[in-house]
């Protein structure tokens, strides 16, 4: 077993996850999107993308280029989010609730790109 | 193996030598060694910004309020970069303020963590190697002209490094010393030289250095270690055959392993400072001419020593350099009495067996009556002090010594020995003529051959031009590419080389350069004269002054300046001009345009 596979697994998988729970719920409703559940995605993808700094594999290079796009939607997803409570005079609306989740949604599927690509590495890994 | 097969081959163990290049790319390093301080900032930043907005607050009426994450973050970015605006949206409860005290101090922690990484990093010895080795990297994937590889950057090749940079020719080096790699940088050249600290053992090594960039056109190995000598002409000749590769050996043994790779130019320089005895004794002047030569440009003139030709010569140090001594030296039909202490199996007709520094070792080889001497051992002072013994019993004698280490140099030249040999700078000068241009290297091979008083005529010729420092040496390739004025000239038979070293200002004025050789269809012309006819596809090697070689190159590529030297006639340059003037009755014998 190898400390740092694991560690790596981990991060993938729960930004996923994670990414998941904000994700699911009606697309418009704002009660069903915890907005700590957002953070803490941001948070976990950021650790996840920093954990592929340095990999030179070519799996490593597009690990990195999925979890940039992760990182890019989620922040996006909370600059959205941050400027419906904050600055738009509407508040939270169910297009701005809309918009937040669908982009987290985005986020999700690059996420899933990652898992699935930890998927083929290790499989791949017991062939070899 | 076929041929495509082969080539295959080199060619996957290239891209295995390009490949191990990348392998030190310096954003990796930066990438893998930042991770874990960039985790731990990322961490403390989401704890402390959790923090703020779970602890319940109070807003200006008094009543409970929980920050947002906006808020929570905002407070945050100035509370970490140690800005702090103070506390917003509302006056923080003691709660808050004690998490924020917290935070404070974890966040200082993270960039102190960080920034301490990164300043480490770059004062990493790996760290700053791998920079230097992508910087070196490319610096010789830009060269844009042909350049030498130098393995080996010691006294030789800084010798060879300056005659090389004095001809105008890019040279890169390659050596394990990072000081010596230092030097190069301080050293003055007139273009830039890159460096590299590594093992040239390693093809991957050579491959960066240069070994596979297009315009590598000849690998020198002149390290000390003879294997790592012989790996880099391995690596030469099995990754790019077509390289020239030049090495030194100092045994034959290892001159004949080398010789299983290619043919590769390999330099012994005992072997040939024997070689150069024997042309100093049969020809002084062409020994002169040649060591003159070699020196690259800029050189002063060598003094012509005459060794004794007859009578006996007394060689001290039977080790590599005294036996090529003594077999060179018997060969030329003199007598030679050979002093060493420990002569092992070999069958020496005469041989005395003692240390030379003893007196009464040297009085047995009857010093009186000899002519010549060489102190050839591998140790500075026993040489000198060798020499000064021998000049005390006899005065006249003729002294060859060999000096080892750069910083004896002084010593010896106050000595006033009249054959020095200094191992490196044989070698240095030697590589030199061969890497210069090919046509020097002939003229130096055709020289020997010659009679004395051919080589001194040369010498006389080149003194009454240049003075007494040797100055440009070119190459003229009379083709249409490089001499375009002269095509119809050539082919009209009557092309003499006098009408083209010609003054393209005033024609009475020969060019300050003499023709040395030419080289036409592998056959070599030594030193033609001005009668000599030129036809086209000559190669001409010149010396002279760097003016000569402007005014030449001007008579090469303008129609009205050949014109000029070879008639006498002033052509009008432009067609206007001809028209106007109508001089050409008839058409100039040179021009290729009508």
């Amino acid at each position: 077993m190898n400390l740092e596979k694991v560690v790596f697994g981990f991060f993938v998988v729960l930004a996923a996850t994670l990414n998941f729970g904000f994700f699911i719920g009606d697309i418009d409703n704002p009660d069903l999107h915890n907005p700590y559940e957002l953070f803490a995605a941001v948070v976990v993808n950021l650790i996840a993308t920093v954990l592929k700094f340095g990999d030179r594999t070519q799996i490593g290079a597009v690990h990195l280029a999925t979890s940039l796009v992760a990182d890019l939607q989620l922040i996006a997803a909370s600059l959205f989010y941050g400027y419906a409570i904050y600055v738009s005079s509407a508040g939270l609306t169910a297009s701005w609730t809309a918009s937040v989740v669908s982009l987290s949604a985005g986020a999700l599927l690059a996420n899933v790109v990652s898992v699935v690509l930890l998927v083929v590495e290790t499989v791949s890994f017991h062939r070899g | 193996m076929t041929r495509q097969q082969r080539r295959a081959r080199r060619e996957s163990v290239n891209a295995a030598a390009a490949s191990e290049a990348q392998a030190s790319e310096t954003v990796f390093l930066v990438l893998r060694r930042m991770r874990a301080p960039l985790i731990v900032l990322i961490t403390i930043f989401a704890v402390s910004v959790l923090g703020l907005t779970l602890i319940p607050g109070v807003d200006g009426q008094g009543r409970p309020f929980r920050m947002g994450f906006f808020d929570a973050f905002y407070v945050m970015s100035y509370t970490a970069t140690t800005i702090g605006f103070g506390e917003i949206p509302y006056p923080f409860t003691y709660n808050q303020r004690m998490w924020v005290t917290i935070s404070i101090y974890l966040t200082v922690i993270g960039w102190a963590y960080a920034i301490g990484s990164l300043l480490a990093l770059l004062q990493d010895r790996s760290f700053r190697s791998a920079r230097a080795l992508q910087r070196f990297r490319r610096t010789v994937d830009r060269l844009a002209e042909p350049f030498v590889l130098i393995a080996g950057y010691g006294r030789a090749g800084e010798v060879l490094g300056h005659a090389l940079d004095a001809l105008g020719r890019r040279f890169v080096v390659l050596d394990v010393d990072p000081d010596r790699v230092d030097a190069v940088d301080l050293d003055a050249f007139h273009a830039d030289v890159p460096g590299l600290a590594a093992d040239a053992r390693e093809p991957g090594r050579l491959a960066i250095a240069g070994l596979g960039h297009p315009r590598c056109e000849a690998v020198v190995a002149l390290t000390d270690d003879e294997e790592v000598n012989l790996s880099v002409v391995m690596t030469a000749n099995l990754l790019q055959p077509d390289v020239q590769v030049i090495a030194r050996a100092t045994s034959r043994a290892m001159a004949e392993r080398m010789a299983a790779f290619g043919s590769p130019g390999v330099i012994n320089p005992f072997d040939r400072f024997g070689d150069h005895l024997r042309l100093a004794l049969r020809s002084p002047a062409a020994y002169q001419l040649m060591s003159w030569l070699e020196s690259g440009p800029g050189a002063a003139l060598p003094e012509r020593t005459r060794p004794p030709r007859q009578g006996r010569w007394v060689v001290c140090g039977y080790g590599r350099l005294g036996r090529e001594i003594t077999a060179d030296l018997r060969a030329e039909g003199l007598e030679v009495t050979v002093v060493e202490p420990h002569p092992g199996a070999s069958e020496e007709p005469d041989l005395v067996v003692g240390d030379g520094v003893e007196p009464e070792v040297l009085a047995r080889t009857r010093l009186a009556d000899a002519v010549g001497f060489v102190a050839g051992t591998d140790n500075d002072t026993t040489n000198l002090s060798l020499v000064a013994a021998a000049r005390r019993v006899n005065g006249s004698l003729f002294v060859a010594a060999r000096q080892n280490r750069p910083a004896s140099a002084p010593l010896f030249a106050a000595m006033d020995i009249d054959a020095l040999l200094v191992p490196t700078e044989v070698i240095a000068h030697e590589v030199y003529a061969q890497v210069a241009t090919p046509l020097l290297w002939r003229f130096l091979r055709e020289l020997q051959g010659q009679d004395d008083d051919w080589a001194a005529g040369i010498v006389d010729r080149l003194l009454d031009l240049c003075g007494h420092r040797l100055q440009a040496l070119w190459k003229v390739r009379l083709t249409p590419e490089e001499a375009p004025a002269l095509s119809r000239w050539l082919g009209s038979g009557e092309a003499r080389l006098g009408d083209l070293l010609r003054d393209p200002e005033t024609r009475e004025d020969p060019l300050h350069a003499v023709a040395l050789l030419v080289l036409r269809n592998g056959e070599a012309f030594l030193a033609p004269d001005d009668d000599f006819v030129l036809s086209a596809g000559d190669e001409v090697l010149l010396a002279g002054r760097p003016s000569a070689r402007r005014a030449l190159s001007t008579v090469l590529f303008v129609d009205s300046a050949l014109e000029y030297v070879v008639s006498g006639r002033r052509v009008p340059e432009s067609w206007i001009w001809r028209k106007l003037s109508r001089t050409p009755a008839e058409e100039p014998v040179s021009t290729t345009r009508s």
